[in-house]
């Protein structure tokens, strides 16, 4: 080993506290990239190896139902590897006398030969005998429910069976079941007959042969199949072909972990600020030994490679300390990610080029940070080096704002002391302050999010005056759901809607959206229109749309008319206004006035919407469904307001977390940048420490102007973090639910977030000037005025 | 050996230009052992520091064992340093974090005249000729200031220059001590410029500097 590199080791030896804060903070930035490149390597692989394993269907055929002949002739089709036909029902599910849950329940002829959209068992039985159902295995929370229990099912024409719940498989093609509160459900025809439904499979599942990832290869087989059967005298309602070979939610986990894995380049960045103040300091403390080893022969490059590989030790050592953990976090991430989206993990093998990243992320950003001050270091020239200036040309007081600051008066003698020691290195200062700066904003941006959030969704609810959604199993006459209505006492009051969907004809749209079409005069939605206006008595063929739908369709603007279909029918709508519905699905609503005239529905209604008394929504829902059964209705879903707002804070909730977290994480690397800072800056007034001691100043006195020096700082970055705050909340909350939703959101300022701020950032002058300010106070008066 | 034809130096200092040096013309021959004698800002440092390339001149031509020392870049002026020159400081200016042999092997590292193996014999025998290879192993805070003297002696040696360049190298030692680094200069055969405060030191040639310019 050469002497310049010992040099280089035993330098960095020298300095390991503050080296290994530096390290920790590098670590900080190169463990989140391990943990989110690791778990976009491992997810990316092991989602898609589980979801295509699963054979998924490369298009779904909905059609009145599927007769063998057509299947027969489906299947010969050399294109088409595999057709099966398939029939999806909504009912609902209770576990002993627990309460009702949505069900979906999904109908297979053949579970031994499945050779689509492939279900895994889990536990339990396989595959089903008649009278018994399989449930999701993510579902079983939600059904609270376990292996041999007997559940009651109910659908939408049958009546309650009581059925063993046999097993359970995984259904990786489903959304997470605890997120969306559904119990999926997996029964045989014999099953479906016990249930009292007709012996129907109305959806054809289609693999195609070859080409599966070429989605127009995959339509053009879908129409020939669709040919086939109309042929065949049937009617083809809707034709799905999902995107080949992506999971459901594939694009939501990609822009997880791509925020992840920026913020942790982010954080990485804010690393660097430490390693250049680091480097900076060394550089002025060794500029002496840099004169010496250029008298002696050495060239700036030379002597450059010195202290980069000093950098380069920095990164090795944070790269040996981040991979672990940072592997380690991968994998939990992969773990709760294959939770959410409901899949396995075969493998936690992290492919090589992650490693490569990591490896030269890790090495390259301290070289990086390192260049500047490592580049100006060696710059001086030996003479400037070896000559004692005195009071150097850099020093305190030689600027025009240090004398202005010298101006500052009124304050006590220490406090001053501490903020002018606090502006003293301007550039190392600067770059603390932006990182806990930065936390701070994290922080309080994360919580102004919440509330904003929080906010929007009180205003959405409340527009809702109802406090229970019910669906019926076919439509009912107005005197039904009155009778029925008034025989529930928990009920204030109630209204009948219609439920039913819609689409643009081609080629504007296609894709479904619900629609409802409600009384103009209606008490349970109260619509925030924001553009054009409210239904009216005398609207017929009136539509106001979401704020989403809108947003989706650019021809829906108020006072333009539309081409809507709905069911077979294609009519045209007046569209009266667009009613803003933050975090909110398209949706529809329409006068039933056209529907009580021309659709021949008069006063008939298919969706209930309920106010309670008294709060007793249970009492209504369990009161509701046996007056409807004593009017020969069925309910087929019945939702709550409270169900529903739960469900939408699970969404949200991961949002703020998330937020929350990385501002821990920066505010946890700008703490380690201030004891960083403190420690260079108490080294390198060891001796202005001794000349105070010598006049007079306890221990105690310099601890607390080391300490005060921190404070300042921190209350500089607070202040930096409050003002920024709330534009970039404002406008960072308003991008974000802009994208992800379509709508803006209501800005509410989190005020207590100011305040908790402010407490961590004095926490952390503690803590972070704590140690310097106690290696300061245990220098001797003597040792302190010969440090040089 | 050593050639200064109307050679000045001028500072900038806030309170304006320094003459530092003015117009000094000067030759020392090869293995001349030779002091500049002066009160302190009278600029034999200035000069020294002119012929050993660590400062440039303001104007005028330095010539050193054939090479245009004024016209060099800093970098050539690195390289030609460690071939051709040996410095020997007032306070020794060891590294720190370098052993005794380390810090004479670092020009050796610098410069790479020699293979790396045998870098550390050679140190040892300069260290070995300044008597003190016995602490070879050493840090430099674990050394007295003779020590450290010697061991910064045998790193200007560690090239083999032909000039050597000692700024007051014996101004922070004890009078025996300073006997003897300057025997040990002395001795090795080379030219050696000293610049000192000690007028009696003997020498083949004394040069007295005053006021920046060499008055005998």
């Amino acid at each position: 080993m050469t002497a310049p590199l010992r040099k280089a080791l035993r330098d960095v030896w020298q300095e390991r506290t503050r080296t290994a804060l530096v390290v920790l903070a590098i670590a900080l930035g190169i463990a989140g990239l391990t943990a989110g490149l690791s778990s976009y390597a491992i997810l990316v692989r092991e989602l898609n190896r589980g979801y295509l394993e699963t054979e998924p269907a490369s298009a779904i055929l909905r059609t009145d139902f599927v007769d063998d002949a057509s299947l027969k002739e489906v299947r010969a089709i050399p294109e088409v590897k595999a057709a099966e036909p398939r029939r999806v029902l909504n009912g609902r599910i209770k576990a002993g006398p627990g309460q009702w849950r949505s069900l979906v329940l999904f109908v297979v002829q053949d579970f031994s030969g499945i050779r689509v959209s492939k279900l895994v068992p889990q536990a339990g039985a396989w595959p089903p005998a008649a009278g018994e159902i399989l449930i999701e295995r993510d579902a079983m929370q939600v059904a609270h429910a376990k292996v041999g229990d007997l559940v009651t099912v109910r659908t939408a024409r049958g009546q309650d069976v009581s059925l063993r719940l046999s097993g359970t498989v995984k259904d990786v093609g489903q959304a997470q079941a605890r997120m969306e509160n559904l119990v999926y459900g997996y029964v045989t025809l014999a099953t479906l007959s016990q249930l009292g439904e007709t012996l129907v499979l109305d959806q054809l599942h289609l693999l195609v042969a070859q080409d599966g990832f070429n989605e127009a290869h995959v339509r053009g087989v879908a129409e020939q199949v669709k040919g086939v059967l109309e042929a065949r005298g049937h009617l083809v309602k809707r034709l799905d072909v999902p995107a080949p070979v992506k999971h459901p939610h594939a694009d939501l986990m990609s822009l997880l972990l791509l925020v992840m894995a920026s913020f942790a380049l982010f954080v990485l960045l804010l690393s660097g600020a430490l390693v250049l103040n680091l480097m900076t300091a060394l550089m002025a403390s060794q500029v002496r030994q840099i004169g010496v080893m250029k008298a002696v022969g050495g060239s700036r490059a030379q002597i450059a490679r010195i202290y980069f590989a000093q950098a380069l030790v920095l990164g090795i050592a944070a790269i040996a300390v981040a991979v672990g953990p940072g592997l380690w976090g991968g994998r939990a991430i992969c773990r709760a990610m294959a939770v959410f989206l409901n899949f396995d993990l075969a493998s936690f093998a992290v492919p090589l080029w992650v490693f490569a990243c990591i490896g030269l992320t890790g090495l390259l950003a301290p070289l990086l940070s390192a260049a500047w001050p490592v580049w100006k270091g060696t710059k001086v020239t030996v003479r400037e080096a070896l000559t004692d200036y005195g009071v150097s040309r850099n020093s305190f007081g030689t600027s025009a704002s240090d004398r202005r600051l010298a101006g500052v008066g009124g304050l006590a003698r220490p406090v001053l002391l501490a903020l002018r020691n606090a502006l003293r290195r301007r550039m190392r200062v600067a770059l603390t302050m932006v990182t806990l700066a930065l936390g701070g904003l994290f922080f309080m941006t994360a919580l102004n999010l919440r509330a904003s959030m929080i906010g929007t969704l009180d205003a959405l609810f409340s527009t809702m005056k109802f406090d229970l959604s019910v669906s019926l199993s076919e439509m009912a006459s107005a005197e039904q759901v009155e009778r029925a209505v008034r025989a529930t006492p928990s009920i204030a009051r109630a209204e009948g809607w219609i439920a039913t969907e819609g689409s643009f004809p081609a080629p504007a749209g296609g894709e479904r959206f619900p629609v409802f079409a409600m009384p103009p005069k209606t008490q349970m939605l109260q619509l925030n229109i924001v553009s054009g206006r409210d239904f009216q008595p005398g609207d017929t063929n009136a539509l106001i749309a979401s704020s989403a739908l809108a947003a989706k369709y650019r021809q829906l603007q108020a006072g333009k008319s539309v081409r809507l279909r709905m069911g077979p029918v294609v009519q045209e709508w007046q569209v009266i206004g667009i009613a803003r519905q933050p975090f909110s699905p398209a949706v529809a609503y329409i006068s039933r006035a056209y529907l009580d005239e021309a659709g021949g529905h008069a006063g008939m209604s298919n969706s209930l919407r309920i106010a309670v008394r008294d709060g007793d929504v249970e009492g209504a829902r369990a009161g509701l469904d046996k007056s409807l059964e004593a009017e020969g209705l069925r309910a087929l879903t019945s939702n709550s307001k409270a169900d529903s707002r739960t469900s939408f804070d699970q969404h949200m909730l991961m949002i703020y977390v998330v937020l929350i977290v990385l501002s821990c994480i920066i505010g946890g690397v700008g703490g380690l940048g201030l004891m960083t800072t403190m420690s260079l800056n108490v080294l390198e007034r060891r001796r202005e420490m001794g000349v105070l001691r010598a006049l007079g100043a306890t221990p105690r006195v310099v601890w607390l102007l080391v300490v005060a020096e921190g404070t300042v700082i921190c209350l500089a970055s607070w202040e930096a973090a409050a003002l920024l705050s709330w534009p970039l909340s404002r406008g960072l909350g308003r991008g974000l639910v802009l994208h992800a939703f379509r709508s803006g959101m209501d800005f509410t300022f989190e005020a207590s977030g100011l305040a908790v701020w402010l407490l961590v950032s004095l926490l952390l002058a503690v803590l972070g000037s704590f140690v310097p300010a106690w290696n300061a106070t245990r220098v001797t008066v003597r040792e302190a005025l010969a440090y040089e | 050996m050593i050639s200064l034809q109307r050679v000045s130096k001028d500072y900038a200092t806030p309170a304006g230009r320094f003459p530092a040096l003015r117009e000094i013309d000067l030759t020392i021959v090869a293995g001349e052992f030779a002091t500049i004698v002066g009160r302190s800002g009278s600029g034999k440092s200035t000069l020294l520091n002119l012929i050993g390339g660590l400062d440039t001149a303001s104007s005028g031509t330095i010539d050193v064992g054939g090479a245009a020392v004024h016209g060099m870049s800093e970098a050539q002026l690195s390289s030609w340093r460690g071939r051709k020159v040996g410095f020997v400081f007032q306070f020794f200016q060891l590294l720190p974090t370098l052993t005794a042999i380390e810090n004479v092997m670092l020009p050796m590292d610098f410069a790479r005249l020699l293979p790396p193996r045998q870098r550390r014999p050679r140190a040892l025998e300069l260290l070995a000729r300044t008597g003190i290879a016995g602490q070879a192993d050493k840090l430099p805070s674990a050394l007295s200031g003779g020590q450290q003297q010697r061991v910064a002696i045998s790193r200007a040696l560690a090239n083999d220059p032909e000039l050597l360049l000692a700024d007051e190298p014996t101004g922070n030692l004890d009078s025996e001590t300073a006997r003897a680094v300057l025997g040990l200069l002395r001795g090795l055969g080379k030219t050696v410029v000293i610049a000192t405060h000690e007028r009696d030191l003997k020498a083949d040639r004394t040069i007295e500097m005053a006021d920046g310019r060499v008055v005998r």
